[in-house]
């Protein structure tokens, strides 16, 4: 049993690993199929990665240590989250309370840590100017990040995922609750803000709008594609706890066999497909707004996290 | 009092219906288009007369059926038609110089319903099953008073001010659904046509100031100090 | 007997409305409105009287007419008779002789509101009266159609009616409260909560006095919800200004001395008090600072309302005979008083053609016997003797002296001094500062607008004197309902 349970989490983090390109790929061809054009591929992620790890890596000359550690660091980091979180199974796995959901977020903060260091340690401008960007939602999304985590766990009375998930299924009340349904909107809020998303961040690229782009504009080759592909999981991760943990707890493999398991890779890809699509119409119908006008979207996500917690109050 | 026998699919029906009529004022406060003031408020009366349907129903007091009708008459159609006819007497499709941007403005908000809530919590001492409907209608009716006050201190359009003056009523309203279903029906339908005439004075008032001092701006009302 | 006094005391007014937008004569309406106030006036004093045996219920128990009540119209139709008999002299000094009649037909119709209001016997309509008075009121403020009545009347109805909706939410928790006691449904009487009240959990009870006391301390101009009362009041035709400071703020008044009386006997018994007796104080405050510092001579007037709306709190919060005596005294007192003084600023403002105190110099040329009066008055109101606000101010101040407010009491008294020296000295300046010689038009109609001012004067002089034994008989029935008795 434990050994089945040491094979399913590495899964966790296999899946993660290679499902996060398609999770990418499957977004840039919907949101170009929506504006009526044809679109990437959907493999194009898998293939832009494989194309870089086969390329050289030219590094500029003021770069230190910390220019070529950044993306291994964000790159573990990303690995290690999964090992938290309720990917494929709900039953707690050996080494799931490591760590709870501050934990999980700090190792997330950490791999955007790194390549904000990155970013100013290459000396290119664009970089210095998408790490100060990005410092800045950061502080601006931290507190409703944390109002998020607090209203989760007055609700469940814990910080874990696994717990949070089997309430929800458990009781539908709980569920159905306007305290459930506002920490849901207030983490979609965050969603698009951290998986580079409209109304903050540009689809175009062109370097004044960038703000996680700029930051690794000086990568090339092999550090390039970790760098990216650390992006991705990330996105993936976020999808995962999103979906798992508050939007859809439903359609995991709760014993483990292998049968199950797969079902729970489909279910999975199932629901990112659902949020992927209102994560597009959003992206349709918004335009971008001003840099002065950040924080506006996140105020609002603060605001839901707030009715969160006086609504769980009361319940 | 009828609370103290609710189930809890009525409770959560109350709830819901409440929680996102605070998210319409919410949606007031956060929106620079004066029109969208309108639609929240309209959608905001809608729901309260389902409210008020709905305590009627499930707590038997038939004349609260009136009162649904005549809220969503007047409150959901008549006074959203009079404002739109106001906005189109403006020359502003939307507030361009409001003293707090509407995210502060939303943060802020949000720290009112807290205290609200706060001082909700002391007001109520039951401890039946359905307390916590008692709370959330407190809460509600002093944080739409807040958020009201609030839309009032920070925007200056003429028709802000009046929308944030049926805010404060429109909170009183939704609590009274369901803290006293029982007042007497006449004090409630004596209130609504209250506010008709209220809505019919201002509309007379802001032609005045676009005719008289120039502007429906409050900001520029500021001949008068001292 | 009762009900036929009061159907002819609010049929007065209605026809006077009526006939004013029915016939719409100028000339008509003004002797109407006049017809309307005095015959209200004579109906008060026998209505008054024949209520004081017991009070007197109608309509479902929808109308009682109490001492308390009773009195506040007195008050309400006093004003309203000097107003209309000012009105005639001073509204046709506007040239606007097309739209009088819709100025007389607002005139009566405020004032039909504000008698309602008094005697009401169901909270929530009493709230909606009050809330009528406002409406009425607003389109009376800005008659004038200047940029600065127009801004007046909309800060008036903003403030005003956001202010008034605390109060309703106040209204509808005290009706929470009462129904667990008295069950789900029950006529929402004064007496029927004052009943309820001692059974009401505390901090319920203490959120919703206090939000109706903010509520229609914001109609009465109780500081710091005042903000409306010196724009409004500087801003409309001075017969308004009379009626707003004279009748208006005594209807509101109204409603916070009823509303003691409710939860008289209840645990936040005493806070009620104190908290009506901190926002006297702070009115009497803020007040006295802006009287000094004033430039405006109807804003001069408008910042006594406030102050003495303050004493009126003062003596209601201080509690006791002496202090609802005091209270009710000032009340009639202040009506007749701030009547004379906007009569006389009315007055002046016409004659000199501004609102600026530096621009009227030298009353007593112009306005020989009216100056005269308005000089008097301005030295009343100041609180000196022998006229009848010392008598009233010093009862209120006799009835804190023993009790738990003495602190309060050393304020008033340093306070009334700032306003007596601040409020004298722009009239020293007015009447007697060297200035070249006005030359001044004169004025038609002299007469209706100058015998208002004896009117106000001579019983004001009286009463100063004079204190009847039959008021105070009033007086002590009326404090024992409020505040069963205690001394």
């Amino acid at each position: 049993m434990t050994l089945s349970n040491l094979v399913l989490q590495i899964c966790q983090v296999l899946c993660v690993l290679l499902l996060a390109p398609l999770l990418q790929g499957f977004i840039l061809k919907a949101e170009e199929r929506i504006q009526r054009s044809r679109g990437p591929n959907i493999l194009q992620p898998y293939r832009d990665l494989w194309k870089l790890f086969h390329k050289q890596a030219v590094v500029p000359e003021s770069a230190s240590w910390i220019y070529m550690i950044a993306p291994i660091v964000a790159f573990t980091a990303m690995l290690i989250v999964p090992i938290l979180i309720p990917v494929l199974t709900d039953r707690p796995l050996p080494q799931s309370d490591m760590g709870d959901m501050l934990g999980g977020g700090m190792v997330l903060t950490l791999g955007s840590f790194a390549i904000i260091l990155a970013g100013l340690d290459s000396g290119n401008v664009y970089g210095g100017i998408g790490s100060s960007r990005a410092v800045m939602l950061a502080i601006l999304a931290e507190p409703t990040l944390i109002l998020v985590l607090v209203g989760i766990s007055l609700l469940a009375k814990a910080m874990l995922p696994f717990v949070v998930n089997h309430l929800l299924l458990g009781s539908p009340s709980t569920y159905w609750s306007p305290a459930h349904l506002f920490l849901i909107l207030a983490f979609f809020v965050l969603l698009l803000v951290e998986t580079d998303r409209l109304p903050i961040h540009s689809p175009t690229h062109l370097e004044i709008y960038m703000i996680d782009e700029a930051r690794i504009l000086e990568y090339s080759g092999p550090l390039l594609a970790l760098l990216k592909w650390a992006s991705m999981m990330k996105q993936f991760i976020l999808y995962t706890i999103f979906c798992n943990v508050f939007l859809l707890p439903w359609g995991m493999s709760q014993i483990g066999t292998p049968f199950g398991e797969f079902g729970s890779v489909v279910a999975l890809l199932v629901k990112f497909l659902l949020v992927a699509l209102v994560v597009i119409v959003v992206e349709t119908v918004q335009s971008r707004l001003r840099f002065y006008r950040y924080q506006e979207p996140l105020a609002t996500g603060f605001l839901f996290a707030v009715l969160a917690i006086v609504s769980s109050q009361l319940m | 009092m009828f609370l103290e026998h609710v189930n809890p699919l009525q409770a959560s029906i109350f709830s819901s219906l409440a929680v996102v009529s605070l998210l319409l004022t919410f949606v007031m406060l956060g929106s620079h288009w004066l029109q969208n003031y309108v639609y929240a408020f309209a959608v905001q009366s809608w729901l309260i007369a389902a409210l008020s349907a709905s305590v009627g129903y499930f707590a038997g007091y038939p004349e609260l059926y009136v009162i649904a009708v005549l809220t969503a008459l007047f409150r959901g159609l008549v006074l959203p038609y009079l404002l739109m006819r106001i906005i189109g007497r403006l020359n502003a499709k939307r507030e361009l110089h409001a003293v707090l941007q509407p995210s502060s403005s939303l943060v802020l908000g949000a720290l009112l319903v807290m205290f609200a809530f706060v001082i909700a919590n002391h007001m109520n001492r039951q401890s039946f099953l359905a307390a916590h409907v008692v709370v959330m209608a407190l809460t509600i009716m002093l944080s739409m008073k807040f958020l009201g006050f609030l839309m009032l201190a920070v925007r200056d359009e003429a028709v802000s001010q009046i929308l944030g003056l049926l805010v404060l009523e429109n909170g009183i309203f939704l609590g009274s659904q369901i803290l006293v279903p029982g007042m007497p029906l006449l004090i409630e339908i004596v209130i609504l046509f209250d506010l008709l005439i209220v809505v019919a004075c201002f509309g007379m008032l802001v032609r005045f100031l676009v005719v008289h001092a120039g502007t429906t701006s409050s900001r520029q009302l500021n001949r008068l100090v001292g | 007997m009762a009900e036929y006094l009061l159907l002819i005391l609010f049929a007065a007014p209605l026809a006077a409305v009526a006939l004013s937008f029915a016939v719409r004569s100028s000339r008509l309406s003004e002797y109407v409105t006049v017809l309307a106030a005095i015959t209200d006036f004579v109906v008060s004093i026998p209505l008054l009287i024949s209520v004081l045996g017991a009070p007197v219920t109608l309509a479902h128990n929808y109308i009682q007419i109490d001492p308390l009540g009773a009195w506040v119209i007195v008050c309400i139709s006093i004003v309203y008779t000097l107003a209309s008999i000012y009105a005639i002299g001073y509204m046709r000094l506007l040239n606007e002789d097309q739209r009088l009649p819709l100025f007389y037909g607002l005139f009566s119709g405020f004032a039909f509101t504000m008698l309602a209001a008094c005697v009401m016997n169901n909270v929530g309509v009493f709230w909606i009266a009050i809330e009528l008075t406002t409406l009425i009121s607003t389109f009376l403020v800005g008659f004038e159609r200047e940029a600065e009545s127009t801004e007046a009347a909309w800060k008036y109805i903003v403030v005003v009616s956001g202010g008034i909706s605390l109060a309703l939410l106040g209204t509808v928790l005290f009706y929470w409260g009462g129904s667990f006691v008295l069950g789900p449904s029950y006529a929402m009487t004064w007496a029927a909560l004052h009943q309820a009240a001692p059974s009401v959990y505390p901090p319920l009870l203490l959120v919703s006095f206090l939000l109706v006391l903010v509520g229609y301390g914001t109609k009465a101009g109780l500081a710091p919800m005042h903000t409306w009362l010196p724009d409004a009041h500087s801003e409309s035709p001075a017969p308004v200004s009379a009626m707003l400071s004279g009748a208006l703020l005594n209807a509101s008044m109204l409603g916070i001395a009823r509303f003691l009386g409710v939860v008289r006997g209840a645990s936040i018994d005493g806070f009620a008090h104190s908290a009506v007796v901190g926002f006297g104080i702070f009115s009497f405050f803020i007040a006295s600072l802006f009287i000094v510092r004033q430039t405006g001579i109807k804003r001069l007037m408008a910042y006594s309302s406030v102050e003495h709306i303050g004493v009126q709190a003062l003596g209601l919060g201080f509690g006791g005979v002496f202090g609802v005596a005091g209270a009710l005294y000032h009340m009639l007192n202040h009506s007749l008083n701030k009547s004379l003084m906007f009569f006389g600023a009315g007055n002046a403002m016409r004659a000199y053609g501004t609102k600026d105190i530096p621009g009227i110099r030298r009353v007593l040329k112009v306005f020989p016997v009216s100056g005269t009066l308005w000089l008097l008055g301005a030295v009343g109101i100041a609180g000196a003797p022998p006229f009848a606000l010392f008598l009233s101010e010093f009862t209120i101040l006799r009835s804190g002296i023993g009790g738990r407010y003495r602190w309060a009491v050393i304020v008033f008294v340093i306070f009334l001094i700032v306003v007596f020296i601040g409020f004298l000295s722009h009239f020293r300046a007015m009447y007697f500062d060297e200035a070249v010689e006005p030359d001044i038009p004169r004025l038609s109609g002299s007469v209706w607008r100058t015998l208002p001012m004896w009117l106000a004067f001579i019983p004001l002089l009286i009463f100063g004197l004079w204190w009847p034994h039959s008021l105070w008989d009033i007086f002590s029935r009326i404090s024992h309902d409020l505040m069963g008795g205690a001394q």
